[in-house]
């Protein structure tokens, strides 16, 4: 390691004359090197009660605050973390009737600041994150499952729940919401209040994770440092986060070296492969389908001037299969997304507990069958105009371009209008109950259990069937809802695995969603960057920083 | 300077003999026009361009249904020139880089002659208002002027653009909104100096109407400066148009030149050059032939100025 | 009229014109939609909605909303930019700083460039140099900047790897502390030569693709009002006299030329703050020109808002020093016409 090399670490340092600086540098040496990260979006904010699933803070928070549990690099299964059982049925901590779960928890941890962790921070971050509730925040996964939260004692936790709920440890203790924040601090710094964000953990989070945040210039960069007294394996290096970067520029810095690890996706890797110093690597595939939704439930009105379809449509499931077998998932797995990704069933992503291989799925186009499902729908003659809101630039806009030609070579009396429009405006369309549009494009929300998938994506009373009416387009809407009910209550992971298998083929027969692929996790980072993981099941699927060590 | 206003060179003729010498003088114009050789080429320039959007459907297969989409071949993305086929190369997304250019010629040519128009009718209208009304109303309308005066151009462009959100046909509203302005001042600039000619006195005092003498001996005599003006935005318009769909402001997929230089750029770290060259390269001779004629249209329509 | 008073009554009317700006551009913004897009994400419900429109006031009716916005503006707050996931006053300085650092070496290219070109041609008047000079000059204002900054890519980063891109080298930037925001200023403070000459070698190609520009405007007025002057009395005076054709050049025709050409320079800032977008997205410049591209992309409002507002006040304080300093030059001037 070189002098200049160590000079990087300690910016907050560098703020004197060159002398000073030398001294300072020189007595302040320590082994470390810092991981250089060009992220893709800058945190909002670092409390956990408050981060949009999936926003740029979720990955720092991932990094300086620890869960109960956790998922390791090589497989979904959780392991211990704070808590230092998963609570299983067989080891007793999961009560007869199914409701009661019981988390030991690990002595000797202290956060941060010095205080030491116990059963009460536990508690007082759960009920923290549900009593602020803020919008952005994910809340109700813990609020609308847990019925009840104990300290037994010191060291251990109890929750009881609702109602039988099996994916209540994956979706309630991974997320970012569960975190475990030092009581001590939050309380000598604002405490809770409903719907109030709390100013000084949103920039100063005070956890027990790997890392500890050392400095956060805003639009600059972020940086976390190593936590010597961590209670777990203790990371390799420290991390500086870079910030304002557009996704050419990080690819670029990390052709030139500047960057150890960048945030991309398929479309850079053809700028990236062949690259000296550079490894592309793609592992698995991320939980968010890649989805096209059909509107079940058009208000009177609202569809754009130029839209000719009656409001109805896609209550015909001949239509809504034909568009499943119109489009060209070959033109978007290899064409764009350059070969990373995957075409993946209905909506059972490949990768979550219970996805069976042998169910059927929509993974080749198939123009007759189209065709023959259009005329018997009776829209073929006459044909048909439809948009579809996109956010403009992305991902998402390519898939509706490859339905938009897809269809329109069908039928020249067909029409996709690919309404591309700003990402603010987008989600302003997508916060509409129901969509304002007969269709929209987007990806699903990554989950670890299949059930958060079924029951927000096909439950006709989920979160997206009840407002956008799948149930005016399901044969039998009541059974695929017993369906997916007795999958989320299903204790035992052979049967469960069977009635998963079955919602598979039920929805394929009776599609709700165009599903053009799942894309592959990729990376790509400097060749000086050791033991590279991925994980779908991380907030950001190839950021574990705590595990990767960087050699010159 | 791109401004073409030049007040004080009109000559003032009795009303008789200004109509008898513009007659004389657009002969003489047009040979004075012809006779620079740059003008000449411009000239060329705009007519091969013209014959390329005109003929467009003969030159390349349109794509079905919407001609000014891309066709876009997902089994060909990023292929170099000389492809089979694809005798430019294509896009990140498969697009026929020849295709773009072709039918963008098209696009380009919708663009600057709707903004154009549309702008030189509503901006001669409130300047001639302004200037013959005068008044209050000259005020009023002044101080709107100059507050759209207050930002520039482009900036005002983009944000209404971005606001309206991103289409091509946003970007036409855009423009509209934005140059409209500049005619209305220079319109207005000009009637109150012909105004002031012996020949609208002389007019006025015959008892012609008002609308009369601003049809047949203000608006004439007013307007070259206008045309001038009109001809070098027919390059301008073009070249602001481009650089919205640049930043990203036009559809997907639309074959358009500005969106396909920036859909190149990602490209060139790896050597794909193609993608944004020769588009760009449309859209520089686009500019550079309006700019030429407007030149010369200006020089010999301006003694003044000529050989400057 | 006076000076002085001149400059008071434009100063007077200076924010009369900003206010009609932001209750244009307020209104049109407004009209195509609630900014509350950025504080969303797409799986709140219509209650989530809610809670957030009220926060920041967007539950009440529009001309509330410019009140609340303008009391913000007079108290610093600009309000969140979604693009940058910050505050638009916290981004602002640094931002600034950037497209600044940029925008004077460009307007030091094209003016330098610009006056020299021009006073060449127009000296070798319809001569083979000046032709030349014409047809460049016209190639110049017809050239989309955008596409010539991506040919000079191509040309020096892409093939021959001579000049970078972005703003400077990532290890060099943390290494020396940022007062100022302005790189160049900043690496002579910290005494820092390897950060100065980053720093100069990063802005070489931008500063060219934007003071490119601006050459064109400059060069072609100075031609003109040079040739215009060679042909004034005072110029045949001199050359009587028997004073060498250079000073003559020098003293007399060049300076008076100098007059109308300071007129443009007011047109070349409007030049180089539009130019800037383009420039900052092909060069990776992290200044408000992409941030502003940025944010035209996203639907960012509170961006677009503030840098419509902030390139207005730059613009009509730059045309008011040009007034001032042309009425200073050229004594013949009216003011307030």
């Amino acid at each position: 390691m070189n002098f200049e090399r160590r000079l990087e670490l300690r910016p907050l340092v560098v703020t004197t004359a060159i002398g000073l600086l030398f001294a300072t540098g020189a007595f302040a040496q320590d082994m470390r090197d810092t991981i250089v990260h060009g992220a893709d979006e800058e945190p909002a904010t670092l409390d956990p009660s408050q981060v949009e699933p999936g926003a740029g803070g979720e990955a720092v928070i991932f990094h300086v605050y620890d869960r109960l549990l956790t998922v390791g690099a090589d497989s979904a299964d959780l392991l211990p973390s704070l808590a230092t059982e998963v609570p299983t049925r067989d080891n007793g901590l999961i009560s007869e009737d199914g409701l009661t779960y019981t988390f030991p928890l690990r002595e000797g941890v202290v956060f941060h600041d010095g205080t030491p962790f116990t059963a009460d921070d536990v508690m007082y971050s759960w009920d923290r994150v549900i009593e602020m509730a803020m919008p952005e925040g994910a809340s109700d996964i813990l609020s609308d499952k847990i019925a009840e939260m104990r300290v037994v004692d010191d060291f251990t936790f109890e929750v009881t729940l609702n109602q039988i709920d099996a994916s209540f440890l994956y979706s309630s203790v991974l997320p970012m919401t569960a975190s475990i924040v030092s009581q001590d601090a939050v309380e000598a710094n604002g405490g809770v209040a409903e719907g109030e964000p709390n100013e000084f953990l949103s920039g100063n989070p005070v956890g027990t994770g790997p890392y500890q945040l050392a400095g956060w210039n805003r639009t600059e960069n972020l940086t976390i440092e190593v936590n010597d007294g961590y209670w777990g394996t203790p990371a390799f290096d420290n991390v500086r986060w870079e910030f304002g970067l557009d996704p050419d520029v990080r690819v670029l810095g990390l052709r030139a070296g500047e960057f150890d690890t960048v945030e991309t996706d398929p479309s850079y890797i053809a700028d990236l492969e062949g690259v000296e110093g550079v490894i592309v690597y793609g592992e698995g595939l991320l939980l968010e389908p890649l989805h096209i939704g059909f509107n079940l439930n058009i208000p009177e009105g609202v569809l754009p001037s130029g839209d000719t379809i009656p409001l109805d449509f896609f209550h015909d499931v001949r239509i809504r299969k034909a568009f499943n077998y119109a489009f060209d998932y070959n033109a978007f797995v290899n064409g764009a997304l350059a070969g990373f990704g995957q075409v993946n069933p209905h909506y059972v992503p490949i990768g979550v507990f219970g996805y069976d291989p042998e169910a059927p799925i929509y993974d080749t186009q198939d123009l007759a069958e189209a065709e023959r499902l259009f005329r018997e729908a009776g829209v073929w003659d006459e044909g048909f105009t439809v948009s579809v809101v996109v956010e403009s630039g992305s991902l998402f806009e390519i898939q509706c371009l490859i339905l938009k030609d897809s269809i329109e070579r069908l039928n020249p009396n067909f029409r996709i209008n690919v309404a591309g429009v700003a990402e603010a405006v987008f989600d302003e369309a997508l916060a509409q109950s129901p969509v304002e549009y007969a269709m929209w494009a987007k990806n699903g929300d990554p989950a670890a259990d299949p059930s958060a998938y079924l029951e927000t994506y096909a439950h006709p009373d989920g979160e997206w069937g009840e407002v956008h009416g799948f149930a005016n387009g399901y044969a039998d809407p009541e059974a695929v809802g017993a369906l997916i009910d007795a999958i989320a209550q299903e204790l035992d992971p052979a049967t469960r695995a069977d009635l998963i298998g079955e919602a598979q083929r039920v929805l394929y027969d009776d599609p709700m969603w165009l599903i053009g692929a799942q894309e592959g996790a990729v990376t790509a980072y400097r060749d000086t960057i050791k033991g590279m993981v991925i994980q779908p099941l991380w907030p950001r699927p190839s950021m574990n920083f705590a595990l990767y060590d960087k050699q010159n | 300077m791109t401004d073409a206003s030049s007040p004080l060179r009109r000559p003032s003729l009795p009303r008789e003999t200004a109509l008898r010498v513009r007659m004389r003088r657009s002969g003489e114009l047009a040979v004075k026009i012809l006779s620079n050789p740059t003008t000449i080429f411009g000239f060329v320039i705009i007519l091969l361009m013209l014959s390329m959007a005109l003929f467009a459907p003969w030159l390349t297969t349109p794509n079905a249904p919407d001609p000014y989409q891309m066709p876009r071949d997902w089994g060909a993305l990023r292929m170099p020139p000389g492809t089979p086929n694809h005798p430019l190369g294509t896009t990140n997304t498969g697009g026929d880089v020849l295709y773009g250019i072709i039918w963008g010629s098209r696009t380009s040519l919708q663009l600057s002659i709707i903004v154009v128009s549309v702008t030189v009718v509503i901006g001669t209208a409130i300047g001639s208002i302004a200037g013959m009304v005068g008044g209050k109303i000259d005020e009023i309308l002044m101080r709107i002027v100059d507050v759209f005066l207050s930002i520039p151009e482009l900036i005002f462009a983009l944000a209404i653009a971005a606001i309206l959100g991103p289409s091509f046909t946003n970007i036409i509203l855009s423009l509209c909104l934005v140059f409209w302005v500049k005619y209305a001042r220079i319109m207005r600039a000009q009637i109150i100096l012909v105004k002031q000619n012996d020949y609208v006195d002389a007019a006025r005092i015959m008892g012609d109407s008002r609308l009369n003498i601003y049809f047949r001996d203000i608006l004439p005599n007013a307007a070259t400066p206008v045309i001038v003006q009109a001809t070098l935005d027919m390059g301008a318009i073009v070249l602001i148009g481009a650089t919205l769909s640049f930043i990203g402001l036009a559809e997907s997929g639309i074959a358009e030149w500005g969106v396909l230089v920036s859909e190149g750029q990602a490209g060139i770290a790896s050597g794909r050059w193609w993608a944004s060259t020769f588009p760009g390269l449309m859209i520089f001779l686009w500019a550079l032939a309006f700019n030429l004629v407007g030149d010369g249209l200006r020089d010999a329509l301006d003694p003044r100025t000529e050989g400057r | 009229m006076q000076l002085r008073d001149y400059i008071i009554r434009r100063l007077i009317v200076l924010p009369i014109l900003l206010l009609g700006v932001s209750i244009i551009v307020f209104s049109l913004t407004r009209i195509a939609g609630s900014p509350v897009g950025v504080y969303l994400s797409h799986e709140m419900s219509a209650a989530e909605v809610l809670q957030i429109e009220q926060r920041f006031n967007l539950d009440k009716p529009l001309p509330v909303q410019y009140f609340y916005w303008l009391k913000g503006v007079f108290q610093g707050d600009f309000g969140w930019s979604g693009v940058a996931s910050a505050p638009v006053a916290d981004v602002f300085p640094a931002k600034f700083a950037a497209t600044m650092e940029l925008s004077i070496t460009s307007a030091i290219v094209a003016v330098a460039l610009g006056l020299w070109l021009g006073t060449y041609a127009g000296v070798r008047r319809n001569k083979m140099p000046d032709h030349i000079t014409r047809i460049v000059a016209v190639s110049a204002a017809s050239l989309p900047l955008f596409w010539f900054g991506i040919l000079l890519l191509i040309v020096f980063w892409a093939n021959l790897g001579w000049f970078p891109v972005g703003r400077s080298t990532n290890d060099i930037w943390e290494s020396i502390a940022h007062p100022t925001g302005f790189y160049i200023i900043d690496s002579i403070l910290a005494g820092s030569l390897t950060a100065l000459l980053d720093a100069l070698w990063h802005l070489v190609l931008p500063s060219i693709t934007l003071g490119f520009g601006g050459v064109a405007i400059i060069a072609r007025m100075m031609r003109s009002s040079l040739i215009e002057e060679l042909q004034q009395d005072y110029v045949d005076a001199a050359r009587a006299k028997g004073l060498p054709e250079r000073l003559v050049l020098k003293r007399h025709a060049k300076r008076n030329a100098l007059v109308p050409t300071v007129t443009v320079i007011g047109l070349t800032i409007a030049f180089l703050m539009q130019g800037a977008i383009a420039a900052e997205i092909i060069f990776r410049w992290p200044g408000l020109g992409r941030w502003m591209a940025d944010a035209v992309v996203r639907g960012d409002q509170a961006t677009i808002m503030t840098y419509v507002l902030f390139t207005s006040v730059l613009f009509l304080l730059a045309n008011l020093v040009v007034d001032i300093i042309y009425a200073k030059l050229d004594p013949r001037v009216r003011l307030g016409d």
